[in-house]
């Protein structure tokens, strides 16, 4: 690691050692990698999606692995705000990070709960609003890709978070991302991140039966990676640059390389998921691969490349 | 160290690690089913300083899986060079196929683990039966040498569709067709606990499935059951032939299960097995990684 290298970035107001963290649902709540990874070397932590009451998730088969990338349908299995306030909450107190907790539910009344009770919990900093993949009580309309209901929704949650800033979550499941990013910085969102999992499938061509228990499920890794890249540059470029919003970026990060896309792409801060479940301490030589970058470079702060993609 | 073929579709993989953590029969590890090393560095290195990674042609081939893959302890040796560990392994997908092919000795291989919980060995029963079916009969061997270690007097039992297909070293003439424990097993004679052999086809030893061969055993023997302790590996209609079988008999049985997963460590939430709990609906989803792969069979609510 170059000592001389700044890698601290800062998220709406939230300072980040550097743009490292967990993405959802891919690294529990911090305890189960304590023997593989040391999480205190991250900029956050990302909690796996916490709903007001416990979720039990889909039936097995969870998860099938595609060409460069995996399915799943895991169904937000979580132990439910509850449980995360008492139990979970000082695990993530002794990493001693700046926590966002992930927000899902089936209603608006549901995340509104969560939101309100996490106001107060000292380690939790923000939260990211997922709205990829539930259905609203009325209609059933998916709350992440009709941009009224986006802007509503940011804007009820973002009136209870009180000190906690408002991270949402976006889906790649839309004719054009940068539209549902404008919606969400409308509603007042703090912080845009993307990208959530594909919609996909994949069949048992023998039983021509579909593979998962819940029929479609969500492809991440190395597959979705150039596809995330362009979302990111479509909407730092559109949307986040001229409204001052900081994008998180995500979406196949497995080394260093695969970072540095994503910030020259105009992400501030970078999520690491499904690499996580191959190898947990890939974490650290992304973060140590993009201080090698910049000494190469002659830069001195990682804020330098961010956005400095040159298309000219 | 060595990747030998057993059979048609089973080979033995003997790893050395110059250390490992202290392990269980009945942990698994995730390995990784690629090449690591000088042939790619831009896999495992933070980032090279000579520029941007390649990809190799056995990746964009699509041979090499992204996600590691489990696979049961079958042994392990502590010597002075070093940890070694054995891993037996059918050949089904793209990992196995990948391993069986492309792995020789001398080859770095990355491994995660251990990981997951043993077989509690039941120190009140001073006789066990082990039941393993086909690509389950791995981590038998190494509970084998863990109970001959805890004086316990075991029994052995094998199941495969065939003979041909058995991962296991088998002295055909040695066999009996009626069901008989003899030592006609390598491995398992090796930590002096008998075997029997069951095949579907009735190619070698007891002719159908290896929880008939158990429960004939079972009848000859007389034994009480409150003596008797049961492990077993195998597939689920196997397992389950076998739990119901000690439930009616009252005899204490442990299954290790297998389940397909992403990371092996408790946060993909994928491997689930539904476990009878005193919730209402009377069942939870348990992670096959973390709470188990060994649970107790009366526990698993079967699909």
């Amino acid at each position: 690691m170059k000592s001389e290298i700044d890698l601290s970035v800062e998220i709406a107001g939230v300072k980040l050692a550097n743009p490292l963290m967990t993405a959802s649902g891919t690294c529990g709540y911090a305890d189960e990698y304590a023997d593989f990874v040391d999480l205190r070397q991250l900029g956050a932590f990302v909690t796996k999606s916490i709903t007001r009451q416990p979720r039990a998730g889909n039936e097995y088969p969870r998860v099938v692995e595609t060409r460069a990338g995996m399915l799943n349908a895991i169904g937000l299995a979580n132990v439910g705000l509850e449980r995360f306030v008492a139990e979970k909450v000082p695990l993530l107190e002794a990493l001693g990070l700046p926590v966002f907790v992930n927000v899902a539910g089936t209603t608006i009344d549901d995340y509104v709960a969560v939101a309100q009770a996490l106001r107060d919990v000292k380690i939790v900093r923000g939260l990211e609003l997922n709205i990829s993949c539930p259905n609203v009580k009325a209609g059933g309309i998916q709350f992440g890709v009709d941009p009224e209901q986006v802007t509503r929704i940011t804007r009820e949650i973002k009136s209870v978070a009180g000190k906690n800033i408002l991270i949402v979550k976006l889906s790649p499941n839309v004719t054009d991302i940068a539209q549902t990013a404008q919606a969400t910085v409308e509603g007042g969102a703090d912080a845009l991140s993307l990208i959530n999992t594909f919609t996909a499938m994949a069949i048992d061509v023998e039983k021509r039966r579909p593979i998962l228990g819940n029929v479609t499920g969500g492809l991440s890794g190395p597959a979705i990676r150039p596809v995330a890249v362009h979302m990111v540059h479509r909407v730092y470029t559109r949307v986040a640059k001229p409204a001052g919003v900081p994008i998180i970026g995500m979406g196949g990060i497995q080394y260093a390389h695969d970072a540095l896309e994503f910030l020259l792409a105009g992400a501030t801060g970078l999520a690491v998921g499904t690499a996580l479940f191959v190898n947990p301490a890939c974490l650290v030589s992304i973060r140590d691969g993009i201080a090698d970058y910049l000494a190469r470079h002659g830069c001195r702060s990682v804020r330098e490349i961010i956005g400095a993609l040159e298309t000219a | 160290m060595s990747n030998e073929r057993l059979c048609p579709e089973h080979y033995l993989l003997r790893l050395r690690a110059a250390e490992f953590p202290p392990t269980l029969a009945g942990q698994f590890v995730q390995l990784q089913c690629r090449r690591l090393g000088e042939q790619d560095p831009a896999r495992e290195v933070p980032w090279p300083a000579a520029g941007p990674p390649r990809l190799t042609q056995a990746e964009l081939a699509g041979r090499e899986p992204f996600l590691r893959r489990p696979f049961s302890l079958a042994g392990r040796r502590d010597t002075p060079a070093g940890v070694e560990l054995d891993l037996i392994y059918r050949t089904v997908g793209t990992g196995t196929h990948w391993l069986a092919e492309v792995v020789r000795p001398g080859q770095r291989l990355s491994v995660l683990g251990p990981l997951g919980n043993g077989f509690a060995v039941r120190a009140d029963k001073p006789r066990a039966a082990l039941i393993g079916g086909g690509v389950g009969i791995p981590p038998m061997i190494y509970l084998a040498e863990t109970l001959a270690r805890a004086g316990k007097q075991s029994v052995a039992f094998h199941g495969a569709r065939t003979a041909a297909l058995l991962p296991v070293a088998v002295a055909g003439d040695a066999v009996s067709p009626a069901g008989r424990p003899t030592p006609c097993v390598e491995p398992f004679a090796r930590a002096d606990v008998p075997s029997v052999v069951a095949t579907d086809d009735g190619s070698l030893g007891f002719a159908g499935m290896v929880s008939r061969a158990f429960e004939s055993w079972l009848d000859a023997e007389r034994l009480d059951p409150s003596s008797l302790a049961v492990y077993s590996c195998g597939p689920e209609p196997m397992m389950r032939a076998v739990a119901e079988l000690c439930l009616t008999r009252g005899i204490d049985c442990q299954l290790c299960m297998e389940r397909h997963m992403a990371c092996g460590m408790g946060t993909c939430q994928s491997c689930v097995v539904k476990i009878r709990d005193d919730t209402p609906q009377g069942w939870s989803f348990k992670l096959c990684c973390t709470d188990g792969p060994v649970f107790e069979a009366g526990r698993i609510v079967w699909a």
